[in-house]
């Protein structure tokens, strides 16, 4: 059964070898990187690549970053091939119209050469605190993509010319609000490339290169054969499924987003045909964060875990999406929250394999990210807050849903309230909580969704959001109720002034901002509930607003 | 006279020291009364407790109330606004594709979670002060009534200023003499509320468990005449007396596997080596752990159960390879050694207990390098041709030999325990080269020499009786007290003076911490100050030199480039960065050495003949020398080495000798 001449035991050691050496890179980057996105989201994705570009393992950190160092790495190789690539330069982009995910997700390539022959690529990805653009950390407000920061298109630098004091680096510090900590986080993406790179070139001196050549080859066909081994076992069939934003953040109303799942043997199609329009404002999709929820949901929903997503996955899944439409957007459209419809596309494909396999599936989460940030500037310094809430998960057969959770295509940490007291004198968090009766009711019964209170400590602090489902509420399956929607609003004296789902706000001193996020929705009728579940959830105050 | 007694989950150890010379029981364990296991091995030992002058002991009593669930019922008090810290946890989840997460379950219920109005700032100014009246109506109309063992109390930033905490403690001890209470401040001074609680809870969860056992056991010693010192073993590898462990009974949660790295540490030193790498592979896994200058690497924080305990704890990392591992292949054919284990029921298919799936000790006997009557000193005898059995399916689907797939099993599972091994070396910036090799744990020794191999390790240190090591490690052990706090201190000449008074304050406090106890000679201390780069969110631990910690006298310069080095060998980048570095937090121990101890001796060499036996071994088929151990001073390999315990594999091309520490070094040729 073996595609290649390795021995089951060289195939094995190698190929867990390339995985670890992936997982290290990530591990490392999160662990030296001062952007908070990074760090506490885990916002970031490091891979290991064949000479041909092709991933062979990848650091699994986020669900969302699934097979988009594969699409980001083709137009790199445009603009300078892989075979006349020297030792000391790397590939650089975030063009979220050339394969990239949003402005601030950087990819850097590096070669990884062995007795002057290129043998791989390492390459890492990272979501930068501030790359520029119309406001710090996040500019809800850009109507197109250079508002969002500067743009790297795919291009090859020297690193000692370049970098390191070199003008390349020199443009970028000066183009970015918190110049340290950016150029750190660069540093970092670096350092985790040459480890990787030095575990590859430690595999080859062991083995040989043409044998960890092999090895990289069989573990694509591996991964291969365990897609087509899963998917074989699913009902061929085509299957629908549609969800919908609350709107583009300006009043749109409800923009559809509609999935034709086609099952066929051990491949599988998506095709996002129908979906509607790219909009105005931030909430579009570069096709690559597409193709990264719609992986993550069909791992999730019909594949062991432990499969190494690499390029042997991309030869099994096939998706597509019109040119124009809200998940494949015309340039030169912003796309800042392309999670929000990158969340909706991953609950249409749910939808549709519900129909497949039932018992598999989970109902609508809160399954968005509600972003937070608080900033302020103060002696010419900026002083930025972000963080990414969930919410709790949708209910499925057998298990309610998480409460108080990160969302299914990203995994953040929060900041501990002590951290927080700690770095931010211009807030002080007073209450965070779960939000009882926000799960939908069921035979499972929704994850709980969760508030944050800010009590503001300064003037001119300027807040900026986006989030969803505060009009449409994640909906049950089965039988199962809607969770909650999500709510923000700020309490000035008594006075209660909502915010909506998109936007930006001045806050005074004394100010109370309030984020609540959404819960999941329930699984099944209610009425077959396990009466000591429901017992246990109502002495512990879960079921009802206090 | 000394004893050192450590119970396992399978075995109770005991070493005992009399008049010079050392003594070995091995009795099999008592898990629903752990204590009872441990008197068998003391009455069996045949020691007069009379004249005894100090017992060490391990167990895994703390552990095992968590994982079973048996410890106290508890209710908490947390500051406003933060009754769901433990319900919320860290908000990300561990298995990120899993649809069906579920959370690992905190110790205390929601209902039983409550909250009081205070607020304390991270300067420690008070925000909100304590509300007194509410808190009482909250202690008098809820915990009083209601059936509670013990109390948690955490409050938001009392790490710096704990006094609503105290006073809350005092009001209740005033009202409810009777129950213990657990302040976050006692048993934690770091910052992070989620661990902090999470550590408390804990705490307090195990302590009346804790309590009791140690009540009852040291009653049957006094019954049995016992008058001299009772300590405990911590999981920093350090003693306590038992006093103090009932204060603070989390310390001793991962108490047997220091207690064998400190076994380990002490049998390489009789042979002159100090900087090791220790792996211990049992049944169900291998621990593997970095000793620098014969101290083992610490970590602040551990989880059990998927929940935070922020304690000192030997930094050993874990891999599901063990003995009873399960061989299997996967659906894209790739050949796989566990996680899953056979472990010691049904176990194994060649010991004839029921199993039936193929295990790393079965791919041993079909090798060869595991012989059927080599267990237990032959007293039981394995099943080769139900090992071979075993492996019969997986060599169809493969398409290859029996005896192929058992080799290529081994390889397998020795290189998940080199990956073990570089994440605790290569990863941390330490070339593995430069240790020896400490194996011990029945099934290490078989596979030693070849991860020695492929890490480019040229000494394979392995000790006589490496079955009794951690018993051995309880009685070798020091005295130990540990003190962590957060403070966060930029490195500039203003700081380093705050930074110099708080290593000064707490390497007093952990001197009359130990001195309380009476143990007043001269102590080590060791400083650790966990440090970033500002901006940066996680720290990462810089050594001071230890000559340097008790003075405090180290410069701001000295103290950057210490930071600047750690972190160049974990990150590849560090000296050019050239941002400020901060401390964030504090760890500051002192350690007094026990009183010296021979060396764990092996048993006289038995008459059994040499002889040969055919064995395959990495792809080669090979004639190799078969002997009890003792039986030659010095040979080359191949070469199988058996004692009561654990056989010893040498390969071809490595050199093993006797040395007068008893301890069969092993080296390689070029």
């Amino acid at each position: 059964m073996q595609s290649n001449q390795l021995s089951v035991a060289d195939q094995a050691v190698i190929g867990n070898a390339l995985i670890a050496a992936a997982a290290e890179m990530g591990a490392k980057l999160i662990r030296s990187a001062h952007s908070p996105i990074v760090r506490e989201a885990s916002d970031c994705a490091a891979a290991v690549l064949d000479a041909n570009g092709a991933v062979v393992s990848q650091a699994e950190l986020i669900p969302l970053q699934l097979g988009s160092i594969t699409h980001t790495f083709g137009p790199c190789a445009q603009a300078k091939p892989p075979s006349e690539i020297e030792e000391d330069e790397f590939y650089i982009t975030n063009h979220p119209f050339h394969g990239g995910q949003h402005v601030p997700d950087v990819f850097i390539y590096t070669p990884v050469f062995f007795d002057g022959q290129l043998v791989a690529f390492t390459a890492s990805v990272a979501h930068h605190i501030d790359l520029g653009g119309g406001a710090p950390g996040l500019n809800p407000d850009a109507t197109d993509v250079h508002q969002e920061g500067i743009l790297f298109p795919p291009s090859c630098y020297s690193y000692t010319r370049d970098w390191n004091g070199g003008n390349f680096e020199r443009f970028v510090r000066a183009n970015v609000r918190m110049p340290d900590a950016t150029i750190g986080d660069f540093n970092a993406q670096f350092a985790a490339n040459s480890i990787g790179a030095a575990r590859v070139r430690e595999l080859c001196e062991k083995f040989s290169a043409a044998t960890v050549a092999q090895a990289m080859a069989g573990l694509q066909d591996y991964s291969e054969r365990r897609m087509r081994s899963a998917l074989s076992a699913v009902p061929d069939g085509v299957y629908l499924g549609e969800d919908w934003l609350d709107d583009d953040g300006a009043g749109s109303g409800p923009v559809a987003i509609r999935a034709r799942v086609t099952i066929d043997g051990s491949a599988i199609a998506v095709d996002f045909e129908g979906t509607d329009s790219q909009v105005k404002t931030n909430l579009n999709c570069p096709f690559a964060s597409t193709v990264g929820a719609t992986a993550a949901c069909i791992k999730s929903v019909l594949t062991s875990p432990d499969i190494p997503y690499n390029g042997g996955c991309d030869r099994v899944l096939q998706v597509t999406a019109p040119f124009g439409s809200i998940l494949n957007p015309r340039p030169p459209a912003p796309v800042r929250a392309r999670l929000i419809p990158s969340y909706r596309a991953f609950n249409a494909v749910m939808k549709a394999l519900a129909k497949a396999v039932p018992d598999r599936v989970i109902a609508d989460g809160f399954d968005t990210t509600m972003s937070t940030c608080l900033s302020h500037l103060k002696d010419g310094r900026y002083n930025i807050y972000l963080e990414i809430f969930g919410g709790g998960y949708g209910a499925g057969k057998g298990s309610d849903g998480c409460d108080g959770v990160d969302s299914p295509l990203s995994n953040c940490s929060n900041i501990p309230i002590e951290a927080m007291d700690m770095s931010y004198d211009f807030f002080r968090v007073m209450d965070y909580s779960l939000r009882p009766g926000s799960g939908g009711a069921g035979e499972y019964r929704g994850g709980l969704g969760f508030q944050r209170v800010y009590e503001i400590l300064s003037d001119d602090v300027t807040f900026a959001t986006y989030g969803d489902r505060f009009e449409l509420q994640p909906q049950g399956l089965f039988g199962g109720a809607s969770g909650e929607g999500a709510e923000a609003y700020v309490m000035r004296g008594n006075e209660r002034i909502a915010l909506r789902s998109k936007q930006s706000f001045k806050l005074q001193k004394g100010d109370r901002l309030v984020m609540r996020t959404g819960g999941g929705a329930g699984y099944g009728d209610a009425a077959n509930r396990n009466p000591c579940r429901a017992e246990r959830d109502r002495e512990d105050g879960l079921l009802e607003a206090s | 006279m000394r004893i050192g007694v450590e119970v396992g989950g399978t075995f109770t150890d005991l070493v005992f020291e009399q008049d010079g010379r050392l003594g070995v029981v091995k009795v099999p364990s008592t898990p629903s009364e752990p204590d009872r296991g441990a008197l068998n091995a003391i009455d069996r030992s045949g020691v007069d407790l009379t004249d005894l002058q100090d017992l060490v002991h391990g167990s895994t009593v703390a552990t095992n109330a968590i994982l079973e669930r048996k410890g106290a019922r508890l209710c908490l008090l947390v500051t406003s606004g933060t009754r769901d810290v433990l319900f919320l946890q860290r908000h990300n989840r561990r298995r990120i594709y899993d649809l069906h997460y579920a959370k690992p379950e905190p110790l205390v219920r929601r209902a039983d979670t409550f909250e009081i109005r205070e607020r304390i700032a991270a300067d420690g100014s008070v925000v909100v002060a304590l509300d007194e009246q509410a808190a009482l109506t909250t202690i008098d109309k809820h915990i009083a009534q209601g059936g509670y063992d013990a109390i948690a109390i955490c409050f938001l930033n009392s790490y710096v200023n704990p006094k609503h905490e105290e006073t809350v403690a005092t009001m209740l001890r005033a009202r409810l003499p009777d129950l213990p209470i657990t302040c976050s401040a006692d048993v934690n001074r770091e910052f992070r509320e989620y661990e902090r609680m999470s550590t408390t809870v804990l705490s307090a969860y195990v302590q009346p468990v804790v309590s009791t056992y140690l009540d009852r056991f040291v009653e049957a010693l006094n019954e049995r005449g016992y008058r001299g010192s009772f300590s405990i073993m911590q999981s920093n590898g350090g003693r306590i007396p038992a006093q103090a462990m009932s204060k603070n009974a989390i310390s001793a949660l991962f108490s047997g596997p220091a207690a064998g790295v400190v076994g380990a540490i002490a049998a390489a030193r009789a042979s002159g080596y100090s900087d090791l790498i220790t792996l211990d592979m049992g049944g169900t896994s291998t621990d593997v752990c970095l000793v620098e200058n014969g101290k083992p690497t610490l970590t602040g924080m551990v989880e059990i159960d998927g929940l935070p305990v922020k304690t000192s704890v030997i930094d050993m990392v874990t891999v599901g390879a063990g003995g009873g591992s399960i061989v299997w292949v996967d659906d894209g054919d790739m050949l796989r050694v566990g996680p899953q284990s056979a472990g010691a029921d049904p176990g194994p298919a060649g010991y004839g207990r029921g199993g039936v799936l193929p295990t790393i000790t079965d791919a041993h006997l079909v090798r060869g390098t595991l012989q059927a009557d080599a267990l237990l000193g032959g007293e039981m005898h394995a099943d080769l041709a139900a090992a071979r059995t075993s492996f019969a399916t997986l060599a169809a689907q493969l398409g290859l030999s029996i005896e192929a797939v058992a080799d290529s099993a081994i390889r397998v599972a020795e290189a998940n325990i080199v990956r073990a091994i570089q994440r605790i070396s290569t990863e941390r910036g330490r070339d593995p080269r430069l240790y020896a090799l400490v194996p011990f744990g029945g099934a290490g020794p078989m596979v030693a020499a070849r991860l020695a191999q492929e890490l480019g390790i040229n000494t394979v240190i392995t000790p006589a009786n490496a079955g009794v090591l951690s018993a051995y490690g309880l009685l070798v052990s020091d005295y130990v007290h540990f003190e962590t706090l957060t403070r966060r201190l930029t490195v500039t000449e203003q700081g380093l003076q705050d930074i110099r008074h708080t290593i000064a304050d707490m390497s007093t406090k952990v001197q009359q911490g130990l001195a309380q106890f009476g143990l007043t000679a001269q102590a080590r201390l060791d400083v650790v100050l966990e440090m970033r780069y500002v901006g940066q969110a996680f720290e990462i631990p810089v050594a001071l030199p230890s000559d340097k910690a008790m003075a405090a006298h180290i410069s701001a310069s000295e103290l950057i480039t210490a930071f600047e080095d750690a972190h160049q060998r974990v990150f590849e980048f560090g000296h050019s960065a050239g941002g400020q570095c901060e401390v964030v937090s504090f760890r500051v121990s002192a350690a007094i050495p026990a009183a010296a101890l021979p060396a764990l001796s092996a048993p006289p060499a038995s008459s059994v003949p040499i002889t040969q036996v055919d064995i395959l071994e990495h792809g080669e088929p090979q004639v190799c020398m078969r002997q009890k151990r003792g039986a030659l001073q010095s040979f080359d390999g191949p070469a199988l080495v058996e004692d009561f315990t654990s056989t010893l594999f040498v390969p071809a091309g490595w050199h093993a000798q006797l040395d007068a520490a008893d301890n069969l070094i092993l080296r390689k040729g070029d």
